[in-house]
């Protein structure tokens, strides 16, 4: 074998070695593609047990999105969760207009007169106030009221026979404290 | 006297002369704001990019290779219309008078500074600021909206039902009632309403069964909540939006309310005969504003048009879309001309938020026609404006600005509008860098 013969195969030999190497080492130390998960909480679909998940309202710290309002209002009033269609509409409606306020009471408006809306009638909620005003904080705020907050509210509805149990409910949706989790 | 009583004397009766013309026999410590010209301000963004080739200069096709030029804008300019190679359907003009005719018209403005884009085309004619802003439109501009500088700065203040912003598209549009700047914002912004939304099937299924609060209801809820309130320590004033007074909530409710169950329907800006098929949103859009503008009165309302931006791939179509928008805004004045309360008591201000390029791109309609597009070059940065109002107030039939002599740009109408309603030097210096057009008045 010539010198030149032989120097060109410890060449490819050298080579293949390297190719071994890379590869090994390609395999085994390469940069792994991080994947982060992100959860975006904007589109919940909110269960709809009515229990109490707040000891105090001073737990509630932040302000709902548009949607996550619509989609917990939904739930509350009609005890299941809102369809991604519906919220995508109402989303979109929102948008249309430039107070929120007063597209959110159109929105509530219209839920509260649907057929299938679960809302006590009058006498429902006089034949027991206590328990409609527990009920109320529970479904609403997801907390139960204070003694101070069932005795006022009681009386507040006591001392006017129009009150109606929509016109609490109405209330409730559009107070400060469901604008917050 | 000595020298320090002296001082201290001279320095009171200095200031105190300074102070005087501020403090009021009511003892209020700020003067109502100066005089107005008129009432009511409608600022037409009369938009989706215009070039002043087709509106103002009147070269129709001209810049296609056919010899045919002509007036597509008769209400709004005054010029005999293309009588040839017609690829538009002509409505007759709705206005015995062109717009020109009735007030000052300024064909050669321009758009100096940042990207010929729609979002900065709006931002830089309701702020009064040229924009850099290209990535994130979805924000509230910058600085402060005429909106906010009117409801501010105005004295006595005004609720936002005298500010109205309509647009024809939701995009970034919805965040032009109010800006981001920390000295203004919500607190002082305009009602927003885009109508393709608010009074289309959408409306129809979740708003037309609703209801205002009836005036017992209002108290009954409202004192429930405010009890409900005081027990808890965090307000939603943060919520993004615009406030209205609760009196005003509901009108605003009632009116959305009567359009979706055609209660009040709305009229339409059609020539006689022609079917609503016919209708562009940029005719919708103006109709919607006509109810608002015809409910609430408000001294000051932007609209805009759109749909001639389909210039990038039709140049008929954008021609067809011009003439039926200009009909709009002439039908628009003439609703305005015979409201008891707005007649000859308001001003109209047209202005497309930038024009288009001067080179086609390389897109041809049906008809073989070039289509254009607006990427910031010089012919995209100039635009026309007209101002019409009453004969005693506005200059009728007058022409201000050559190509060779340009007079005014597009961040000039903020402080012009300010003029029109008598706060334009209430808002702090160093805020509006464009002047009031002064030679359009009387």
């Amino acid at each position: 074998m010539s010198i030149k013969k032989y120097v060109k195969r410890m060449s490819m030999r050298l080579f293949s070695k390297h190719i071994y190497l890379a590869v090994v080492l390609i395999v085994f130390f390469s940069c792994k593609k991080k994947v982060i998960e992100e959860t975006v909480y904007d589109n919940i679909i909110y269960e709809v047990n009515d229990v109490a998940v707040y000891g105090s309202n001073v737990e509630k710290t932040k302000q709902k999105s548009t949607n996550q309002y619509i989609s917990i209002l939904y739930t509350d009033l009609f005890n299941q969760a809102i369809s991604n269609n519906e919220l995508a509409e109402i989303s979109e409606l929102t948008l249309a207009m430039g107070d929120k306020q007063t597209s959110n009471e159109l929105i509530i408006s219209h839920y509260l007169n649907s057929p299938l809306v679960n809302i006590p009638t009058n006498s429902q909620m006089r034949a027991d106030l206590s328990t409609f005003i527990n009920e109320t904080y529970v479904r609403f705020y997801q907390r139960y009221p204070t003694e101070y907050e069932k005795i006022y509210l009681k009386k507040m509805i006591e001392d006017d026979p129009l009150m109606t149990a929509e016109n609490v409910y109405i209330a409730f949706a559009l107070s400060n404290e469901y604008y917050f989790y | 006297m000595d020298r320090r009583k002296f001082l201290k004397a001279s320095a009171i009766a200095a200031g105190g002369a300074l102070a005087a013309p501020y403090i009021l026999p009511s003892g209020r410590l700020f003067a109502a704001s100066g005089a107005r010209i008129v009432d009511h301000v409608v600022f037409v963004l009369f938009g989706g990019g215009i070039r002043n080739q087709e509106s103002v200069k009147q070269q129709y096709l001209a810049n296609q290779g056919l010899p045919t030029q002509g007036n597509v804008m008769e209400n709004m300019l005054t010029g005999a219309k293309p009588t040839q190679n017609l690829v538009y359907t002509q409505w007759n003009p709705i206005l015995s008078n062109s717009l020109a005719s009735q007030g000052t018209l300024f064909p050669e403005m321009r758009y100096k500074t940042g990207p010929t884009g729609h979002y900065n085309g709006h931002t830089v004619g309701m702020t009064g600021n040229y924009t850099e802003t290209g990535l994130n439109l979805n924000i509230n501009p910058e600085y402060p909206t005429v909106f906010e500088y009117y409801r501010k700065h105005y004295n006595p203040a005004k609720n936002a039902i005298n500010a109205w912003w309509i647009s024809e598209g939701l995009g970034p549009y919805p965040s032009l009632n109010y800006s981001r700047h920390p000295s203004y914002g919500a607190l002082y912004g305009a009602n927003y309403l885009r109508p393709a939304t608010v009074f289309s099937q959408l409306g129809i299924d979740y708003y037309s069964d609703s209801s205002s609060f009836q005036p017992d209801d209002v108290n009954r809820l409202e004192k429930v909540k405010s009890f409900l309130d005081k027990n808890f320590d965090k307000t939603i004033s943060d919520i993004p939006g615009v406030n209205n007074a609760r009196s005003d909530m509901e009108a605003i409710k009632d009116l959305y309310i009567d359009i979706l169950n055609q209660v009040t329907p709305i009229d339409y800006p059609l020539p006689n005969g022609v079917p609503t098929s016919q209708l562009t949103g940029d005719l919708i859009n103006i109709a919607a504003a006509w109810k608002v503008l015809d409910k609430f009165k408000p001294e000051l309302t932007v609209i805009n048009t759109f749909n001639l931006d389909i210039c990038h791939s039709d140049f008929t179509g954008y021609i067809q879309n011009l003439h039926k928008a200009d009909y709009g805004v002439g039908w628009l004045w003439n609703k305005i001309q015979s409201d008891p309360v707005m007649a000859n008591n308001t001003i109209m201000i047209c202005m497309p938020e930038h024009g288009r390029n001067l080179t086609p791109n390389n897109l041809y309609d049906n008809n073989g026609l070039r289509a254009f597009d607006h990427t910031s070059d010089n012919n995209s940065r100039e635009v026309f404006s007209l101002i019409v109002g009453p004969p005693s107030k506005v200059k009728q039939g007058q022409v201000v600005g050559t190509p060779g002599s340009p007079v005014g740009e597009c961040i000039d109408i903020v402080p012009t509008i300010a003029h029109i309603l008598g706060f334009h030097n209430d808002i702090p210096a160093g805020l509006l860098p464009g002047n009031v057009l002064t030679q359009a008045f009387v």
